[in-house]
């Protein structure tokens, strides 16, 4: 059996292309076309499958209302929605036929922070009103005054958090933290470093591992050799977030767990199994059936269960909100066009699933971009989420 | 740093090294017999891992009876694909390379439109620890290299002492003469297809309740697969089992002293050094 050498390079660069699906969509009459992003395929695909749900129900309450009436004109609204694998290079492939091909003026829904400083340099030039869950500090600033983040960040979650662990949890001293290495993972990590120095925790590890890593034995040797008193999986998302716990347990790990950024405790459960994703605690999550969210979320949960046989994580509530918040914009500015929109989505709150819902974050990104709402701290209890206390963001409080 | 931190490292390395090697013999099993290479090999892998999730995680079936199924399905699949796709792009290896490039997304769409985009969990079939001097051995790696092993083994053994094994290898040495030796060249050719797919098709169902299965699994393990048999021997057995216990280690040892970006880089750079110094690989023949 022989391979020859010279075939060998080809083969594995090869290897290394990836192309999108695509859902193409065009613009009509009297139709709104509005554009989602995100990952659907790969290890971040939950993101993106919770962005598209949420942007559907939303869109066919809508529909099924007799559509969205802006000024004199009432539309139907279309979704367009592209799979970019959280790959920023086919993020920005994404963007570019959403805007020029789909011609559309809102994308509503995008994830993982790389992937949205790519379809920025797409959207802000264009005045492209963009609204995501990405994590990037940098998403949002002063210079992309066209870009949102529809759910809290690290930055507004992380230190309320901490307090919390310091509050109810004093033999916590060591904290190590692992994230993606990039964006998103990067500007985490950051956040949970400062907030664990600004309390005085010691920070046991700060590690990065490739997204799509499936065997974490060879970082987690590296991180438990620090004798942390608490592992943080921050901005791990869902699938890789239940293999490290689980590997974790597995290499002898029995202490106290966070994840900062977790956004679906219950496929973490599912990954990790019940064991393993016990006691982890989650400050970014929501738990729809839980007696700290209001009335309009559990009756959204239960809608999202009976159509997608599983119950909705913090993503799908955070984009059904956000297109909830920019309709009734174009509602309130009687226009689609994106400067009135602009100017109406930063007038005034916004009655939403969340409810009471503000714009904020000037002191943190130097404009108000960012959606607020209160955290909700859950923890894992015999495969089981439950929501145990209420905390809110420095930003809000103020 | 301690010599247990050490240790340990690299037993985290050479624990899964055993399951790439099985793709990676799989891979050049393939190319040997057809002389193509199989883009799509990540993807046979994939459907061993789902065989995995829908007959053990869902229907309860015996771990070790549904990593049979998944290998004899698996290898049933390699089968129809060389009849129906790859039967007559033998030695048209720009034609195959092209074709093997398209059922790879035909595949990986399949999986996402059949069985969902999302990872779905496979559970543990062999829970706890071992520990040895101060070393922690997860039991279920344990099994999983095992039985890796075991299936390496076999496939030396077919190989050797079967007859269709040494038909196999006739061909792989030279198809006309082989032909002319009275060698079904046609038959030859979906078995080695077949059997090399049912190797990824074992491995998928090896690493499913350690990873969890989706349809882009497949891309990781191939990538080491490609490793391993260039730096390793192209072709040789012993070789693809050095080259994967050289990639475990490196890799192993590397996340202690370097970050994730840099460790996979490793396994590149020692293909580069491979094919510069010796381009027939570590034991890859003349």
């Amino acid at each position: 059996m022989r391979i020859r050498g010279g075939t060998a390079a080809v083969v594995i660069m090869a290897l290394a292309a990836a192309v999108g699906t695509a859902t193409p969509g065009a613009t009509q009459d009297k139709t709104l076309t509005i554009g989602v992003l995100g990952p659907l395929s790969g290890g971040a695909a939950s993101y993106g499958v919770e962005l598209v749900r949420g942007a559907e129900m939303k869109v066919e309450e809508i529909n099924k209302a007799g559509g969205l009436k802006v000024g004199n004109d009432v539309y139907r609204i279309k979704l367009v929605s592209y799979d970019h694998k959280a790959l920023a290079a086919d993020a920005a492939t994404a963007a570019n036929k959403l805007v020029f091909q789909d011609k559309v003026k809102y994308i509503i829904g995008n994830a993982v922070g790389a992937t949205c400083n790519a379809v920025q340099t797409v959207t802000e030039p264009e005045k492209v009103l963009f609204s995501f869950v990405c994590w990037g500090t940098n998403n949002l600033g002063p210079d992309k005054p066209h870009s949102f983040r529809a759910m809290l960040s690290q930055w507004e979650v992380a230190e309320p958090f901490y307090r919390w662990v310091k509050d109810k949890h004093p033999q916590i001293k060591r904290v190590a933290a692992i994230s993606p290495n990039d964006t998103s993972g990067k500007d985490t990590n950051t956040a949970v470093v400062k907030a664990l120095k600004g309390l005085g925790f010691e920070v046991a590890a700060d590690e990065y591992y490739e997204r799509g890593t499936k065997d974490f034995y060879p970082i987690l040797t590296k991180i438990l050799a620090t004798k942390p008193d608490m592992l943080d999986v921050a901005a791990a998302p869902p699938g890789e977030a239940g293999l490290i716990l689980k590997q974790a347990r597995e290499l002898g790990f029995k202490g106290p767990k966070g994840w900062t950024a977790g956004v679906n405790p219950v496929t973490v459960i599912g990954i990790a199994g019940k064991e393993a994703a016990e006691g982890v605690w989650s400050p970014a999550n929501i738990n729809v059936k839980s007696d700290f969210v209001s009335a309009t979320v559990r009756r959204f949960g239960e809608e999202y269960e009976r159509r997608y046989k599983e119950v909705p994580g913090v993503i799908a509530v955070a984009n059904y909100a956000a297109f909830d918040v920019f309709t009734k914009a174009m509602q309130d500015a009687r226009s689609l066009d994106t400067d009135k929109v602009l100017a109406a989505l930063t007038q005034k709150p916004f009655d939403t699933v969340w409810g009471k819902l503000v714009l904020g974050g000037k002191e943190t990104y130097g404009i108000d971009r960012q959606f607020l709402y209160p955290v909700v701290i859950s923890e894992i209890r015999d495969g089981k989420v439950v929501d145990i206390a209420q905390v809110l963001p420095t930003a809000l409080k103020k | 740093m301690s010599i247990d931190l050490l240790v340990q490292a690299l037993l985290n390395g050479f624990g899964l090294a055993m399951v790439y090697v099985l793709v990676a013999l799989g891979l050049t099993l393939i190319f040997s017999i057809l002389e193509i290479i199989n883009f799509a090999h990540g993807e046979f892998y994939m459907l061993g891992g789902y065989v995995t999730y829908y007959v053990y995680a869902l229907f309860g079936l015996n771990y070790f009876a549904t990593l049979g199924l998944a290998i004899v399905t698996v290898g049933l699949a390699g089968v129809v694909a060389e009849r129906l796709i790859f039967h007559d792009l033998r030695g048209k290896a720009l034609n195959a390379f092209i074709v093997s490039l398209g059922l790879l997304w035909v595949m990986q769409a399949g999986a996402q439109l059949a069985f969902g985009v999302l990872d779905k969990p496979v559970p543990s079939a062999f829970s706890g620890i071992v520990r040895m001097l101060g070393l922690v051995i997860s039991l279920e790696r344990l099994v999983v290299t095992v039985c890796a092993i075991v299936l390496i083994v076999g496939l030396y053994l077919f190989l050797r002492l079967s007859r269709p094994g040494r038909a196999m290898r006739a061909v792989a040495q030279d198809a006309d003469v082989a032909a002319l030796q009275g060698v079904n060249i046609e038959a030859v050719s979906a078995l080695g297809f077949g059997v090399g797919c049912a190797l990824a098709g074992g491995a998928g169902g090896l690493l499913a309740p350690l990873f969890a299965v989706s349809p882009a699994m497949g891309a990781l393990p191939v990538v080491k697969a490609f490793i391993i048999i260039i730096v390793g021997g192209m072709g040789s057995l012993p070789g693809a089992v050095l080259g994967g216990l050289l990639l475990g280690g490196v890799e192993g040892l590397g996340t202690l002293f370097m970050g994730s970006a840099a460790v996979n880089i490793l396994g590149f750079l020692m293909v580069i050094v491979v094919l510069l110094v010796r381009p027939r690989g570590l034991v890859g023949g003349a």
